[in-house]
């Protein structure tokens, strides 16, 4: 009875969405922040190539929370 | 003649409610911005006013879902819609004066349940509509962004942990310009479409609007404009609840919160739920003050909000049917819903007055 009443599967895959875009993009933005502090870390520890790649994580992961916001809009004004 | 003027006074009611919605809810969207310091309060509410305008125009699925899944359009006439307005905006109120954060949402849905009701009696309500895409996504939507928060903060903390403070702070603030701007375009597509569905509804009894219509253009454009310009206007005393009463947050916490606001949010609008908008937020605060400390978490403050909560349907629906029944000792005609209106007015009048003399709103930051 009830399953018929809620619809289930939207109400699933809004679950699911939400746990995915909440967590996930809060645990990729933390990347970002990890890797921009030892960025500066390594920066004035005088390791240029370990600063280099923990800069390049905190950019890609920055990037990408862009995209899933992006996406997040687009996937909106579709409906 | 005369259902055209009750349909005036029916629009401009529902703007009415759509700008108190915006102005009862600025705190949902900025207060978590405000009170880690990430925003200065003018900035973070002219943002979230702009931001609610713009989202008000992404989607109008919850707005067919209050317009066609809730009460039998059959039964519903422009008067019905008018006095489930007054019991939404009454209750909204009330809840404004006691600064407590309830759901605008469930006001509006309740107020219109009750005065179909009073109208029809049981049978104009879809019972289906209303449990499947109210009910029981009220009680799903803030447990989730609970959830959601509470687990968002936990991997923040193991990931970021050993850094220097002030670095993660400065991030998160950065973080929260962000997942508030997105709050804000969130809470604008879902709430201004409440007010778009009723005002769709209201035009399709008066046989304006054919049935199972899409709200038109100019519906879109008033209710976004309405419920910018309240938000715009703010609520300082629910910003000062929300922001500083449930939990002392940090940075991290903040843009957790958010985060998992506008998450659930914009997946529930996306399937067309009209989920309460300050449940999910206020939900998200708490998680993101349980999933670090379950004691950091005001339980008691928290457990006024959950009361108001669930009062708030049936408060609205009785405020709703009461309006009704008001309404019809004067007929069917536009006097009813104009006698209402002013006796409405003489009401809000009444309490603000009432909340000036008791003293002024209370900024976020001295909380």
């Amino acid at each position: 009875m009830i399953a018929t009443i809620v619809e289930g599967r939207a109400l699933l895959e809004t679950v699911i969405a939400s746990l995915i875009a909440g967590v996930g993009v809060t645990f990729v933005f933390s990347i970002a922040i990890w890797g921009f502090g030892r960025f500066a870390d390594l920066s004035r520890s005088e390791r240029p190539i370990a600063a280099g790649v923990a800069g390049t994580v905190a950019a890609l992961a920055l990037v990408a929370v862009g995209a899933a916001v992006v996406i997040g809009i687009v996937v909106m004004t579709r409906k | 003649m005369s259902s055209d003027v009750i349909l005036v006074i029916v629009v401009g009611t529902a703007l009415a409610f759509d700008f108190t919605n915006g102005f009862h809810d600025t705190a949902n969207v900025v207060a978590t911005s405000i009170s880690t310091g990430a925003a200065r309060p003018q900035v973070a509410i002219g943002v979230a006013s702009l931001l609610n305008f713009v989202g008000a125009f992404i989607s109008i699925s919850v707005a067919a879902t209050v317009a066609q899944d809730v009460v039998n359009a059959d039964v519903v006439t422009p008067t019905v819609v008018f006095a489930g307005l007054i019991g939404a905006i009454a209750w909204n109120l009330i809840t404004w004066y006691f600064g407590l954060p309830s759901s605008s949402s469930h006001a509006l849905i309740g107020g219109v349940v009750g005065s179909a009701v009073a109208a029809a009696g049981f049978d104009a309500v879809l019972a289906d509509g209303l449990v499947g895409k109210v009910l029981i996504p009220a009680v799903v939507a803030p447990v989730l962004a609970f959830l959601v928060a509470g687990a968002s903060i936990g991997i923040v903390y193991r990931v970021v942990g050993r850094q220097r403070p002030g670095m993660v702070t400065r991030g998160f603030k950065y973080g929260q310009i962000v997942s508030g701007g997105l709050l804000s375009l969130a809470h604008g597509t879902n709430d201004a479409q409440k007010t778009m569905g009723v005002i769709t509804l209201a035009l399709v009894a008066n046989g304006s609007l054919a049935a199972e219509s899409d709200p038109p253009t100019w519906v879109i454009a008033a209710a976004a404009a309405a419920i910018a310009l309240g938000t715009y206007s703010g609520g300082w005393r629910i910003i000062k609840t929300t922001g500083t009463r449930i939990i002392k947050m940090d940075a991290a916490q903040g843009f957790s919160s958010q985060g998992a606001g506008a998450a659930v949010i914009l997946a529930s609008t996306h399937f067309g739920f009209p989920l309460s908008t300050t449940h999910v937020i206020n939900g998200g605060v708490m998680g993101a003050g349980a999933g670090k400390r379950v004691s950091a978490v005001r339980w008691g403050v928290a457990g006024n909000i959950v009361t108001a909560w669930l009062l708030t349907l049936p408060a609205a629906a009785a405020i709703g049917a009461l309006a009704y029944g008001l309404t019809r000792i004067f007929g069917t005609g536009a006097l009813g819903p104009v006698v209402v209106t002013l006796m409405s007015l003489s009401l809000i009048v009444a309490v603000f007055a009432r909340r000036a003399q008791r003293g002024a709103p209370v900024p976020a930051s001295s909380g």
